[in-house]
């Protein structure tokens, strides 16, 4: 374990440095953004002292990862430009991150009993219709990208039967779930994004240990069919279900960001968004490397459920 | 609608560029991230002096009062501000026209009319002007509005930060300015200017407090009070009680949306969670026109909608060249297509319906003819050129895909490159450096357009235009206090440009909005989206 946490600790050095060089070699700044048509180099080069811009590029990444790691997520660049004194980026994220947790977490808790449910229902009718009906339809979900599964489900929900609202407006400081019926659509999408890789990890893992010999010799055994079925199987293919469920919720923050703004739902991905248009590189900078501390953060647990799962892992090589 | 001297793009993805344009304009766009929300909107006059058009009016019938007004818009981000001297956005704009107050008002017409300011009274020359102040307006916190706010306000509006202000103060003796009594000032300037005036309808140049600093709390004169504002996300205000148009505004709340997608904007004004939404794009205009389900407000404004050839940059170095692409264009066919209809036919100067445009200029068509002998005078026959193209407003990538199509009738050859938004309009990227390229200009009057993009020191001269003759006459033009006198003058300075210039001035785009059927009271107008943001104006029936 302590080799895993000295790797995610590696990763997010890299993913630190990856994303300033990334940020960094954006064509313009949020310089030539506040000031528009007035970006005269002048104009730019006075700005960009205010942003702190002027400093050779090391000084100004140790001075950000310093202030990251200390919890201080530095201040907007566009706040700055603008002659402000301080902008903090906590400021400006803290709702938009409580509301995209509350979202990804929602389907979270449809997203993984639904995969192994469906994965594990196709498995046992492998080969039969309705193993063939959730391959097909998962696999047309996931074949289509998320403004399209939107813009359909609000054709078929809001055009059509008219009974739901077709975007997330939550007024500042309430919360998202005052009003669950702005949810639905939003979770509905990301679900029927996500569910298909799922359902066929959990599947593949499932139909394999079905026909393992141990499984053979429980049933031989003469144990019910269920306790067959979640007692020894599922539980041995739920090892490589793990990471892809894992994988998968890695997913949902990259396809929140599109879902976000195709329901104007304000939260970590309409902000991004808007973030990079404004090359307000303070706020994606802290931003994208939150997101890669929940990356690896969601690998580090998954490979912990894996560990506990399957004892044999747990001996040292 | 927006800025006029900083653009912004319209579209989400760039939201960059958003800011980018002349000002707001860009900014506004700039939602367009992901190519989804185009800023929008454009107009330009109709035929001859008048500039309104108007598709769908919405007034009648005695107003309601009481309710919140709710209108979305193309957001801004966290560069969204409320400092109206740095906004360059539809969205900064919307809440500043709410909060603040002019000192002219723009009419339907593009005639100005009393607003803070009773009269502007200049001295013979044009070098000096009192400016009468209306008596007993109230800023929302009770103090009354007065000389020493104008002059704040005008010192304010120079400093270097506040760079979407500082050219309508350019021409203006600060240091002097004073005040003759509590509603009079005086204001010299640093050349003669028949049309002060004109540099004040604008929204960034309307009236602050003496002593307002950081805008975290702005406090106008406006019809609307502040109340909250989160960057990026909302922002809601209170009426006005006091409000020196007795009677407005009609609803007690107002409340500004970011909505950068255009889907989810139109999708919003549908299903009611907002009443209003600014920049529909014409398509949906076009179906919603059909359906009736939502009010389509159109207005005739003077937004032109350009291509632009750097008169300093070989092939058009040569006005040979410059008169043979203007003639190649099929405005018309420009217009139909790639805003769907939704503009009159540009003649290649700008303005149309402000004060002082020249309307006797025959309108310039399409003559194949005509452009492939000047081109053969010019020795370019087979010319090839390259034309630089951007999705930083609807419109602009299609209309550069038309033209290159109707160039091929005239042996001339146009290769299309599509660049970001983020550069087209950033002048340490491509911005003034390149040789033929498209732009958008909503100017607030004929004189802000020329003196910023034009004159000898014009911050953004496109066409790279230099001509000290030229120059003479317009300052001589600006200057001129006689009516008559004034118009010939400026019909000479247009007429140069007409013949001579590196402008292709397609159309006069219109702006073009969404109403929920249950808004009454705002009207079309040539200056804005929404009505121009006349948002005092609005009632809810039902």
């Amino acid at each position: 374990m302590g080799r895993r946490l000295l790797g995610a600790a590696v990763s997010l050095l890299v993913a630190s440095v990856l994303i300033f060089i990334g940020t960094s070699v954006l064509p313009g700044n949020a310089a030539s953004v506040v000031l528009g048509r007035g970006a005269t180099p002048a104009a730019v080069q006075k700005l960009e002292q205010q942003m702190h811009l002027n400093k050779p590029l090391t000084t100004q990444y140790t001075n950000w990862l310093g202030g990251f790691v200390h919890g201080d997520l530095g201040d907007s660049s566009i706040g700055l430009a603008q002659g402000q004194k301080h902008a903090p980026v906590w400021a400006l994220i803290s709702d938009p991150v409580k509301n995209s947790l509350i979202l990804a977490l929602i389907t979270a808790l449809f997203m993984i009993p639904l995969s192994l449910g469906l994965g594990a229902l196709a498995a046992v009718y492998a080969g039969r219709p309705a193993d063939h009906a959730i391959s097909i339809m998962s696999l047309a979900a996931i074949a289509l990208p998320e403004f399209v599964i939107g813009s359909l489900l609000v054709g078929v929900f809001f055009v059509w039967l008219d009974v739901l609202p077709p975007v997330a407006i939550i007024p500042p400081g309430q919360s998202p779930l005052s009003d669950p019926t702005k949810l639905i659509l939003p979770v509905a999408t990301l679900l029927l994004a996500s569910l298909a890789a799922g359902i066929r990890m959990v599947r593949a893992g499932m139909v394999e240990t079905l026909q393992a010999e141990y499984v053979m010799a429980a049933r031989l055994n003469g144990l019910s069919e269920r306790w067959v079925l979640w007692r020894y199987a599922m539980r041995n293919a739920l090892a490589p279900s793990v990471q892809v469920l894992a994988q998968n919720l890695q997913w949902l923050i990259g396809g929140i960001i599109i879902t976000e703004t195709v329901f104007a739902y304000p939260g970590l991905g309409s902000l991004l968004v808007t973030a990079v248009g404004n090359r307000d590189l303070g706020v994606v900078q802290s931003v994208a490397m939150l997101i890669a501390v929940v990356y690896v953060m969601l690998n580090l647990v998954a490979d912990l459920i894996v560990l506990l799962l399957v004892p044999k892992l747990r001996e040292p090589a | 609608m927006s800025d006029p001297h900083n653009p912004r793009p319209e579209t989400g993805i760039e939201l960059f560029d958003h800011r980018i344009s002349r000002g707001t304009l860009l900014r506004g766009a700039a939602g367009t991230m992901l190519g989804m929300s185009p800023l929008l909107a454009a107009a330009c006059g109709g035929g001859s002096t008048s500039s309104t058009g108007t598709s769908a009016s919405t007034s009648a019938a005695t107003p309601v009062k009481g309710g919140t007004l709710r209108a979305g818009f193309v957001g801004g981000g966290t560069a969204e501000t409320l400092n109206l001297y740095q906004g360059v956005t539809p969205i900064d704009e919307s809440r500043a026209q709410n909060l603040f107050d002019p000192l002219l008002v723009v009419n339907p017409d593009l005639t100005t009319g009393p607003g803070l300011a009773l009269e502007f009274n200049a001295n013979a020359a044009a070098t000096e002007y009192e400016i009468k102040l209306r008596p007993g307006v109230e800023f929302h916190n009770g103090k009354t509005f007065g000389a020493e706010d104008v002059i704040y306000s005008m010192r304010l509006m120079a400093k270097s930060a506040n760079f979407a202000s500082v050219p309508f103060v350019a021409g203006i003796n600060l240091k002097d300015l004073k005040a003759i009594d509590a509603t009079t000032v005086k204001v010299p300037l640093l050349y003669p200017d028949a049309d002060l005036g004109a540099n004040f309808v604008y929204w960034n140049t309307w009236m602050v407090q003496n002593g307002e600093k950081d805008f975290t709390n702005p406090v106008g004169t406006g019809p609307f009070m502040f109340d909250t504002f989160k960057a990026g996300t909302q922002s809601t205000f209170k009426r006005n009680p006091n409000y020196w148009q007795t009677g407005k505004p009609y609803v007690d709340e107002l409340l500004i949306q970011s909505i950068d997608d255009n889907n989810a904007r139109l999708e919003a004004l549908q299903s009611g969670q907002i009443d209003a939404m600014a920049q529909l794009p014409t398509a949906d205009a076009k179906a919603h026109q059909a359906t009736g389900d939502i009010t389509v407000l159109v207005a005739k404004s003077p937004q032109a909608m350009m291509f632009y050839m750097d008169t300093t940059q070989a092939p058009f170095t040569d006005v040979r060249v410059r008169q043979a692409m203007k003639l190649i264009a099929d405005r018309p066919a420009l217009v139909a297509s790639a805003i769907n209809g939704f503009g009159s036919i540009g003649n290649d100067i700008v303005g149309k319906g402000l004060p002082f445009y020249d309307n006797s200029l025959p309108q310039r068509v399409q003559d194949i003819e005509q452009a492939k002998s000047l081109l053969k005078q010019a020795g370019q026959e087979n010319l090839t050129v390259t034309l630089q193209t951007s999705p930083i407003f609807p419109g602009f990538v299609e209309s550069a895909t038309l033209l290159a199509q109707q160039a091929k009738d005239a042996g001339v050859t146009i290769n299309l490159k599509q660049v970001p938004p983020s550069a087209y309009y950033n002048p340490s990227a491509l911005y003034l450096k390149m040789a033929f390229a498209e732009t958008q200009w909503p100017p607030p009057s004929i004189k802000f357009f020329y003196l910023q993009a034009l004159s000898s020191k014009a911050p953004y001269n496109e066409t790279h235009w230099k001509n000290t003759a030229w120059n003479d006459l317009l300052f001589k033009a600006i200057g001129e206090t006689d009516q008559a006198t004034a118009q010939q003058t400026w019909n000479q300075v247009q007429k140069i440009q007409y013949d001579q210039g590196g402008y292709i001035n397609w159309t006069n785009a219109d702006w073009v909005d969404g109403l929920s059927t249950k808004v009454k009271g705002l009207e079309p107008h040539p200056a804005g989206v929404l009505g121009n943001y006349l948002f005092m104006n609005a009632w809810l029936s039902g």
